[in-house]
């Protein structure tokens, strides 16, 4: 169903990119002729998974920058190389920026912030990342803005008088809400951005993808439910699917839709669709980001 | 309200409590680096005031220069949680003395001196809370560990008694003696080291920090968290010394092994000391 768009000339950042649905991200979009660049935590990693993309792809035009997206001041650091890499080697423009790291630690986490670790990485790190980078964005002749939601947004609610879940912290109830606000977040952000923009936000469902997510600093019953929940999964090259096709496919353009699944719109939940809870997530996280869209 | 070790897990965790609560933070512990993010997040979230000091609690020039500094900016507080603390695992014998007398300076002499000075710059107009730092350790002579528990337990003791002696002047003193906590992913290692008993006694910090801070608001002058927790310290209370103390030794050594490893710290020579005394 998806189509192979030759990507030759796109610039692409990807967002967890050493493992997982992002790792095959970047394999099938490098493939395709784009200019990837890939952000892992780990330098290790990152050089592991370049190495294993190039080994399959000679000719892949691959980079890889080292960031813990937890520390917003590691985002803006992010963000700087990004730019100066993008502006050196990747033509000055960003045509797709892909969301895609995610956590999900068994236990509150706060971050060097003070934040919650899963409200941080999850949402913060995308809203804030997606900011740095809009100027880049705004320079591609068309560009997108995709970040990986996923369907366990739905039945979830922003925790208004506690949205850091530091009382009664369940990580699974944490990574709903911050996959609720990927959601929310997307959808604001075409809002804001107006029908005429150049660039467009889609929240991507990969669906139930057999990776790592879930496992790393988890124990017992959680990663036992991780575990199970990922024996059903599918392949992280099946879950990169819809973000491929969101990153690449022209005829995305042509629907105003935001929640995506197996490369078709679906409507995400109700609550996901409210104008009021998106506009107020959205103020929320420029006071806790310390940015202003609008100035 | 003071902050020290305001930067580890369960110092961030107290400082976002006491934000939410709508308390300005003075936040301290050794890297100004940790400190400057802390501050700004609170200052986002909870729209308090915060300022910073980073300080090494462990000498006392610097105390002093932190208390210097407090004077002249006339700073006055209605709260001190003194979460600094150091902890060393592993055998007794191949720890330098250097580092077994920075866990007493740090646990001990530290302790003392910021609780004497924080009665010095309270707010008379508002009742003190004073949260120190101890652990469920500081209930049990623990081999291994033996400097460090006995740090809690003096934690343990001066707070129980300032609790008595101060409490007519408005002050609550209250000691916090958690069992290991999920903080960071060396504690999280250690909780599964310890298998299924680690697991049952790890609590979220968050809700940690909360209860603390409600338990001291109500004059309480112990709290320990959990009820398993709880629970040891009473079947550990009803049992000879002799035999927790022996109980503690086995479990350490066999279920600890993981953990040590990850300190890299050789074990099964530490063991033999310990047998054959």
């Amino acid at each position: 169903m998806t189509a192979n768009h030759d990507l030759t000339g796109k610039t692409i950042v990807v967002t967890g990119a050493t493992s997982g649905i992002g790792r095959a991200a970047v394999r099938e979009l490098a493939g395709r002729g784009a200019w990837v660049l890939g952000v892992g935590r780990s330098p290790e990693r990152c050089r592991e998974a370049r190495d294993a993309i190039l080994a399959e792809h000679p000719d892949a035009r691959l980079a890889f920058a080292v960031a813990d997206l937890s520390s917003q001041r590691q985002v803006r650091k992010l963000a700087c190389e990004i730019r100066e890499r993008v502006l050196a080697e990747g033509g000055g423009k960003i045509d797709v920026l892909i969301n895609n790291a995610g956590v999900v630690p068994g236990w509150y986490t706060a971050t060097e912030d003070g934040y919650e670790m899963q409200f941080a990485v999850n949402h913060l790190a995308p809203f804030l990342l997606t900011y740095e980078l809009m100027p880049l964005l705004q320079a591609a002749p068309e560009a997108r803005v995709v970040t990986v939601s996923s369907s366990s947004h739905r039945g979830a609610r922003i925790r208004w008088g506690d949205i850091m879940h530091r009382r009664y912290y369940h990580c699974l109830l944490a990574y709903k809400q911050s996959k609720l606000a990927n959601v929310l977040f997307s959808a604001e952000l075409n809002r804001r951005l107006g029908p005429a923009s150049r660039v467009r936000a889609y929240a991507a469902d990969p669906g139930l993808v057999n990776t790592e997510i879930g496992q790393k600093h988890t124990s017992g019953f959680i990663e036992w439910f991780w575990r199970q929940r990922r024996r059903r999964g599918a392949t992280p090259e099946q879950g990169a699917k819809t973000i491929v096709f969101l990153a690449s496919d022209p005829s995305v353009r042509g629907s105003d839709a935001v929640y995506w699944k197996d490369c078709r719109p679906l409507p995400p939940s109700r609550y996901a669709q409210r104008e009021d809870v998106a506009a107020r997530l959205w103020s929320l996280s420029e006071r806790l980001c310390g940015i202003s869209w609008a100035g | 309200m003071m902050i020290t070790g305001a930067a580890g897990g369960l110092g961030k965790a107290f400082a976002a409590e006491c934000a939410s609560r709508g308390w300005n933070l003075y936040l301290t512990d050794l890297a100004e680096d940790s400190l400057r993010p802390l501050a700004t997040g609170m200052e986002r979230l909870y729209g308090v005031e915060v300022r910073i000091r980073p300080c090494d609690l462990t000498d006392p020039a610097a105390r002093a220069a932190l208390w210097e500094d407090v004077a002249r900016q006339g700073v006055c507080f209605h709260g001190l949680v003194n979460m600094a603390g150091i902890e060393h695992e592993g055998s007794f014998v191949e720890r330098s003395v250097e580092e077994l007398l920075g866990i007493v300076r740090l646990n001990v002499e530290a302790m003392v001196e910021m609780t004497r000075r924080i009665v010095q710059f309270r707010d008379p107009a508002r009742r003190l809370l004073i949260i120190n730092a101890s652990s469920l350790a500081g209930y049990f002579a623990i081999p291994m560990k033996a400097v460090y528990a006995a740090s809690k337990r003096f934690v343990l003791d001066f707070s129980k008694a300032l609790h008595e002696e101060l409490k007519p002047g408005g002050v609550t003193v209250m000691a916090l003696c958690p069992a290991g906590l999920p903080t960071a992913p060396r504690c999280i290692r250690g909780i599964e080291a310890q298998g299924f008993v680690g697991r049952l006694m790890a609590l979220n910090v968050g809700d940690v920090a909360a209860m603390t801070i409600e338990h001291a608001l109500a004059g309480r002058a112990v709290y320990v968290p959990g009820i398993f927790s709880q629970f040891i310290l009473m079947v550990g209370n009803l049992l000879p010394e002799r035999v927790v103390a022996a109980v503690l030794n086995r479990r350490w050594r066999d279920r600890g092994q993981p953990v040590r490893h990850t300190l890299s710290i050789p074990v099964s020579s530490t063991s033999e000391v310990m047998t054959s005394k």
